[in-house]
């Protein structure tokens, strides 16, 4: 079977900066990958050359079989391939509500948007509790299930999630890391997960790849990842 | 007192809604829109052809003020600012540019309707006069009450429609937006547009009052950063506060300091320069809300 999301020797630079060096990655109807490494090794970067944040200058990207780079930001997301970023990034401004209602941004049915409404709400009782509060006051963590439940309210076939648990307190880390899972298994979104924190990535993935400086250098089920001496060594060592 | 706080009042809707239009563009885009008060002018003067010279009604020369910037503003922002932003590292070029279109902007002008002060037939006869406490022509009345009424339906159209809602979004963060499937050009576009298109709308409904003349954009301009400063620059509330301050300070000025000789002026500036050293983010400074 064809991959949903096909990365195929992606190459992209910053100004100097050359932070993918031709990297393939596959993605499949379904499932949930990780990309581990560490701070630098390009991480983001796959991420905002799939969402065409950034121009990709060499390699192609595929997704559902046809060709997805050179296509506009705002225009991927029609397709159904939707970016949470690093750092939150929440409309400190607008209510929770209108934070959610962006996220439906592309969608006109009224109905099938109040659906989406009732599902995130009851996904993440919290952002329930703060429906009127103006987002930039919410917890970190609450943030956090804002800008996965804004991104649910597009109604994605893909989710990118950008380091979800970076400065999330460690109990909230769990809750974050069960609905990715269940977000996965229940609503039948592929997840391409980008992690620091290896060990919570594996364990909710089905497979992973490590990067180091913008190559992938490891890839395989995660379940396998966990125990491979390599992994254990370079990102597994200090955490938990 | 009464009278003070009528003109006042009067005279903020008007310059609430200037604001308003320059602190879009400028949360929207980052820009500084110098040319904000030519755009001003041109409205005017567009309601004084349509009205003044072609006879049609009032309304129908306000519509076409407001048409006729939001297309002025449409092309500024997609065959001007576009391109520079995109090419350009430095925010100098914007002010450059915008600065460059504010004399462009008086060129045309003197070019199409000459530097002569024109007026046009009153809208309305007659003076309110409340028990001498407050004396105010009706026109003068009705030309606030519109200016309310469009600050009123801008604030409704930013905060539940769905285009006000994509505009905040931009505005407050612009790669989260676009991840939201925002198109940045679009409601770029759409932004300077609508300010541009407040800019009109007063430059038509003041004409009736003060009438025009080429000479009034660029102190225009000036009197719309000071509202923005004083309110918080890229913010509606701030705008909005900020035009109703200066409205009150030239209406006190006008009532209680014209015994001094032209000061008022002197006066709000110093206030002004003695407020921003201590508060230089406005009073409601922070990103659009
Ligand atoms: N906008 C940019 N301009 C210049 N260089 C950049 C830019 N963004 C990233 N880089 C560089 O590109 C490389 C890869 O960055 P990237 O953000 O993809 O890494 P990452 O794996 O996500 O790291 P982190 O774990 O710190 O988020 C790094 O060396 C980084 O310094
Ligand atoms: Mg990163």
């Amino acid at each position: 079977m064809e991959p949903l999301l096909h990365l195929d020797k992606v190459e992209l630079y910053y100004d100097h900066v050359y932070a993918l060096k031709g990297v393939s990655i596959d993605l499949n109807e379904g499932e949930t990958v990780a990309l581990i490494g560490a701070n630098g090794a390009g991480k983001s970067s796959i991420l905002r050359a799939i969402t065409g944040l950034n121009p990709i200058h060499r390699g192609e990207v595929h997704f559902q079989g046809s060709r997805l780079d050179g296509t506009r930001a705002s225009d991927i997301v029609k397709l159904g391939i939707v970016m949470v970023p690093e750092g939150r990034r929440v409309f400190p401004y607008m209510s929770v509500r209108d934070n959610l209602l962006m996220g439906a941004f592309t969608r006109d049915d009224k109905a099938a948007i109040k659906q989406s409404l009732d599902g995130v709400l009851h996904r993440f009782p919290r952002l329930k509790e703060r429906y009127s509060q103006t987002a930039g006051t919410l917890s970190g963590g609450e943030q956090q299930m804002l800008v996965i439940g804004r991104a649910l309210m597009a109604k994605p076939k893909l989710l990118l999630l950008d380091e979800p648990s970076l400065g999330i307190a460690p109990k909230l880390v769990q809750d974050i890391a069960r609905s990715i899972l269940a977000i996965n298994r229940d609503e039948k979104v592929s997840v391409l997960l980008v992690e620091q924190n290896s060990r919570m990535a594996l364990s909710i993935s089905h497979r992973a790849y490590a990067l180091a400086t913008g190559n992938v250098v490891v890839a395989g089920q995660s379940k396998d990842l966990l125990k491979d001496e390599r992994i254990k060594a370079a990102y597994l060592g200090g955490e938990i | 007192m009464e009278q003070i706080i009528a003109n006042g009042l009067y005279l903020g809707a008007q310059y609430a809604l200037i604001a308003l239009g320059l602190t879009l563009i400028f949360a929207l885009m980052n820009v500084l829109n110098f040319a904000h008060g030519q755009m001003y002018v041109l409205g005017g003067f567009v309601t004084y052809t349509i009205y003044a010279q072609l006879g049609m009604p009032f309304v129908a020369g306000l519509l076409a003020s407001a048409v006729t910037l939001a297309v002025v503003g449409a092309i500024v922002e997609k065959f001007l600012f576009r391109p520079v932003i995109k090419r350009s590292l430095r925010e100098e070029s914007t002010m450059l540019l915008a600065a460059g279109i504010a004399f462009f902007l008086d060129a045309v002008i003197l070019l199409a309707f000459g530097e002569k002060q024109r007026g046009v037939p009153k809208i309305i006869h007659g003076v309110l006069n409340w028990d001498f406490r407050i004396i105010m022509p009706y026109d003068r009345i009705l030309i606030g009450a519109l200016a309310i009424a469009v600050i009123a339906t801008f604030i409704l159209y930013m905060q539940y429609s769905k285009t006000g809602r994509a505009m905040r979004a931009l505005a407050q963060d612009r790669v989260a937006a676009q991840l939201m499937g925002v198109d940045v050009n679009r409601y770029s576009m759409i932004g300077f547009a609508l300010g541009a298109m407040l800019a009109g709308i007063v430059g038509g409904l003041l004409v009736t009052i003060t009438g025009v003349n080429l000479g009034m954009g660029g102190p225009t301009s000036i009197k719309a950063f000071m509202m923005v400063m004083i309110g918080g620059a890229g913010v509606i509330s701030g705008a909005i506060v900020g035009g109703f301050i200066l409205g009150m300070m030239e209406s006190i000025g006008l009532t209680v300091l014209s015994q001094y000789g032209d000061i008022t002026y002197l006066v709000i500036f110093v206030t002004l320069m003695v407020f921003l050293s201590f508060r230089p983010q406005g009073l409601m400074g922070k990103p659009w809300g």
